[in-house]
């Protein structure tokens, strides 16, 4: 038997280099980049927009104090969430003529207020906001506070300790490990890249495995397969479709995700220069290096499930009977993708952790581990080692399907006739 | 030594493909394999190409296993024919030489060479899918040879060509082996086997009904044809009554005639001198190879060709 190479390197390069020159190659590649950018700097725009709209209420009472207490205490409240919302809060004589400008959309609502017969404030409020309405809320938690104070003062509190009384508790979180654990914050971002990593991964597996499944079925279907298996035997052809296919799925990949990452990087310093204060870049709060190791896993599950998506594509006669033949795969790569949704909530559970070295799962559940929990180093071996076992038995798997499957024309792919392949040598 | 295909069997599921074929090549020799289709001619050259095992049996060159022999050692050129449509020729042709081991340069040169004998020098970096069917056909023969293989198969090589590129491929074919190449390939088109090759197998379901050099088939067959021409031409059915001969064809002006094994051919030459006819031609002949064929097969390997066509276009819309 020949060895692998160069002729590996030669169906590589023809297939790397034919699969990027392609117009949809570059045109998806560029309307995915600029998603990449454009994600992360969604909120920004989203608040550059919103940003410029002042909320403007109208206080009205019979009562003057009552007026301006509210209109000061409102005002306060307010001002002190850090939502970034403007508030414009106005004491107004006539309320009639505030309750047209309201009708106009001048004013956002009038609020009128009103001491009832046992003391106890009583708000109304004129607005076309709905109930589901953001600001309208945080008028409403504000009247609350405002009424509650008013209690106090009205039980004899004096007004300045009631402004203690509001004031937050401390409240520390001490983990039983110091090490484990993250502090909380971190702990969410590190959730939220995890749940990225997995729907990224999943993605590129079934996408890039798709292309180098449909692209053997092209070969089959055009004629040039003869021709190849005379030249070449099927583990070169194999080992080749998978690189050059999965080298050029990667380097879109590879595109978008600097892309994305760019984006991210970028998200500061916009909404500084745009909006004149910080951004919301939590992803710092997480160390990156930390899923160096995870890259391996990442090109070795793709490998892993590539390499059988190429064996599968092997059957199939037509473009249209890829999905079929491949399904398969899909079916395993669900069951790894779901496992990692679910493990997301339990990373530390026993099952998480023995799909974590189970190749066709590791590079889902993998980056959970890695990001919620900690891995020992004897099961990045354990999980190294299982996955370039599982590769060299792909291949072979796969090349078997793959010799016999290129000759088939015509027929439906079934199962047995694919189990006979591997079980037969042509 | 030469190929020498041993015994073979395929079974595909309850199709017998090939049924304990033999026949041997000699090297340097131009070797037709015929058989009407489905006879098994694709399978077997796809055996002696490795890319299929034979269920039993072997297949040797210059005494060694093809299985043991590096893939360069052949050329092949499928019946269905199949490049990279969207690929420049010249790219094309590259990449199958380098599978092949051909270093670029040496490539490049040969397909230089190729294209200016095959008259399509201007297609050398147009995209293969912009070429005719025919011209894409000579562009897969080039693919076929480039890493100078000692034996070359092709299947069904003149299928589809016009009779300029017909006699183009021809000339490629003498080329190749007066270079000391085997060459092996199948048709229907028996002209074409008796001005290209010394040998045969005809194949019929699976199985090598008759092989070897042309003569010997031909000879084989323990009778001749004559061929007569008188200027009476009064029908000739005088000759019928003669033993051992039939009347197989009434031609415009002369009358061909099958001399069974065992009659002497000569004899109808004396019975016509002593009828008093005067004759103006005579000839002794071998069989063609279509009767050949017929007689080996039952029926001519062209018309089980057109069956085979209209067979296969009963399912399509007309």
């Amino acid at each position: 038997m020949s060895g692998l190479f160069p002729n590996a390197w030669t169906v590589a390069r023809r297939e790397y280099r034919q699969r990027v020159q392609t117009r949809t190659f570059l045109i998806v590649t560029a309307v995915l980049a600029l998603v990449g950018v454009g994600i992360p700097l969604l909120p920004v725009a989203v608040r550059l927009i919103a940003g410029d709209e002042t909320t403007a209420v109208a206080i009205h009472s019979t009562d003057p104090v009552v007026q301006s207490q509210t209109v000061v205490a409102l005002g306060a409240i307010l001002h002190g969430d850090s939502d970034g919302t403007r508030w414009e809060i106005t004491a107004v004589g006539d309320a009639a003529a505030a309750d047209v400008r309201v009708r106009d959309g001048d004013l956002d609502g009038l609020l009128t207020v009103s001491r009832a017969g046992d003391g106890e404030l009583a708000f109304d409020m004129l607005t076309e906001a709905g109930p589901s309405s953001q600001w309208l809320f945080a008028v409403r938690q504000a009247t609350t506070q405002l009424s509650i104070g008013d209690r106090l003062v009205r039980a004899g509190i004096d007004p300045t300790a009631a402004g203690g009384i509001f004031a937050p508790t401390p409240f520390e979180v001490t983990p039983v490990d110091p090490d484990a654990k993250s502090p909380e914050e971190t702990y969410g971002a590190a959730y939220m890249m995890a749940m990225i990593m997995v729907v990224l991964t999943f993605m590129a597996v079934l996408t890039y495995g798709q292309w180098v499944a449909g692209s053997v079925a092209e070969e089959k279907s055009s004629r040039v397969m003869e021709l190849l298996i005379t030249a070449a035997t099927p583990r070169q052809l194999l080992s080749g479709k998978v690189l050059g296919t999965g080298a050029a799925g990667l380097t879109q990949y590879a595109v978008v995700v600097a892309a994305a990452a760019g984006g991210f990087a970028l998200e500061g310093l916009v909404a500084e220069r745009v909006l004149g204060d910080g951004g919301s870049a939590s992803l710092e709060s997480v160390n990156l290096w930390v899923l160096a190791p995870f890259g391996v896993f990442f090109v070795g599950g793709f490998l892993l499930y590539a390499t059988l998506y190429a064996g599968l594509g092997s059957m199939a006669s037509r473009q249209e009977d890829v999905q079929m033949a491949t399904g398969p795969m899909l079916m395993v790569g669900m069951v790894g993708y779901f496992a990692a949704f679910i493990g997301l909530n339990t990373p530390e559970a026993q099952w998480v952790q023995v799909a974590s070295l189970i190749p066709f799962f590791s590079p889902y559940v993998l980056p959970i581990r890695m990001l919620l929990a900690s891995i020992e180093p004897w099961e990045w071996l354990v999980a190294g080692g299982l996955m370039v076992a599982f590769l060299f038995g792909a291949l072979w798997v796969a090349a078997r399907i793959y010799s016999a499957g290129v000759l088939l024309y015509g027929q439906r792919v079934n199962f047995r006739a694919m189990w006979r392949a591997v079980r037969v040598n042509r | 030594m030469s190929l020498v295909v041993d015994s073979v069997s395929k079974r595909f599921g309850p199709v017998l493909a090939l049924d304990a074929t033999s026949f041997s090549v000699e090297p340097g020799h131009i070797f037709g394999l015929l058989g009407a289709n489905g006879a098994g001619k694709t399978t077997c050259m796809r055996i002696v190409l490795d890319i299929l095992r034979p269920d039993s049996g072997s297949i040797s060159w210059q005494g060694r296993a093809n299985t043991d022999l590096p893939r360069r050692t052949w050329g092949y050129l499928p019946e269905e024919r199949g490049l990279y449509l969207r690929m420049p020729v010249i790219e094309v042709l590259r990449f199958f030489a380098a599978l092949y081991g051909v270093p670029a340069a040496q490539a490049t040169a040969e397909v230089g060479e190729w294209l200016e004998r095959f008259r399509i020098p201007h297609y050398r970096d147009r995209r293969v899918e912009e070429l005719s069917k025919g011209n894409q056909q000579k562009i897969q023969f080039i693919a076929a040879i480039l890493h100078d293989p000692e034996v070359l198969i092709m299947d069904e090589p003149f299928s589809g060509l016009d009779p300029v590129n017909v006699q183009l491929l021809k000339e490629a074919f003498l080329e190749m082996r007066d270079r000391g190449k085997t060459l092996i390939f199948s048709t229907h088109q028996m002209e074409t086997v008796e001005e290209l090759c010394e040998s045969i197998a005809i194949v019929d379901a699976g199985r090598v009904v008759v092989s070897g050099t042309v003569r010997d088939v031909k000879r084989a067959m323990g009778r001749q044809v004559v061929r007569l021409a008188t200027e009476e031409a009064d029908g000739g059915d005088w000759v019928e009554q003669l033993p051992g001969v039939t009347l197989i064809r009434r031609g415009e002006d002369y009358l061909e005639l099958q001399v069974r094994d065992g009659a002497d051919p000569r004899s109808i030459l004396a019975a016509a001198i002593a009828r008093g006819e005067r004759v103006t031609r005579f000839e002794i002949a071998d069989p063609s190879l279509e009767e050949v064929f017929i007689e080996h097969v039952g029926r001519p390997a062209a018309v089980e060709e057109e069956r085979h066509l209209a067979g296969s276009g009963r399912g399509v819309d007309r």
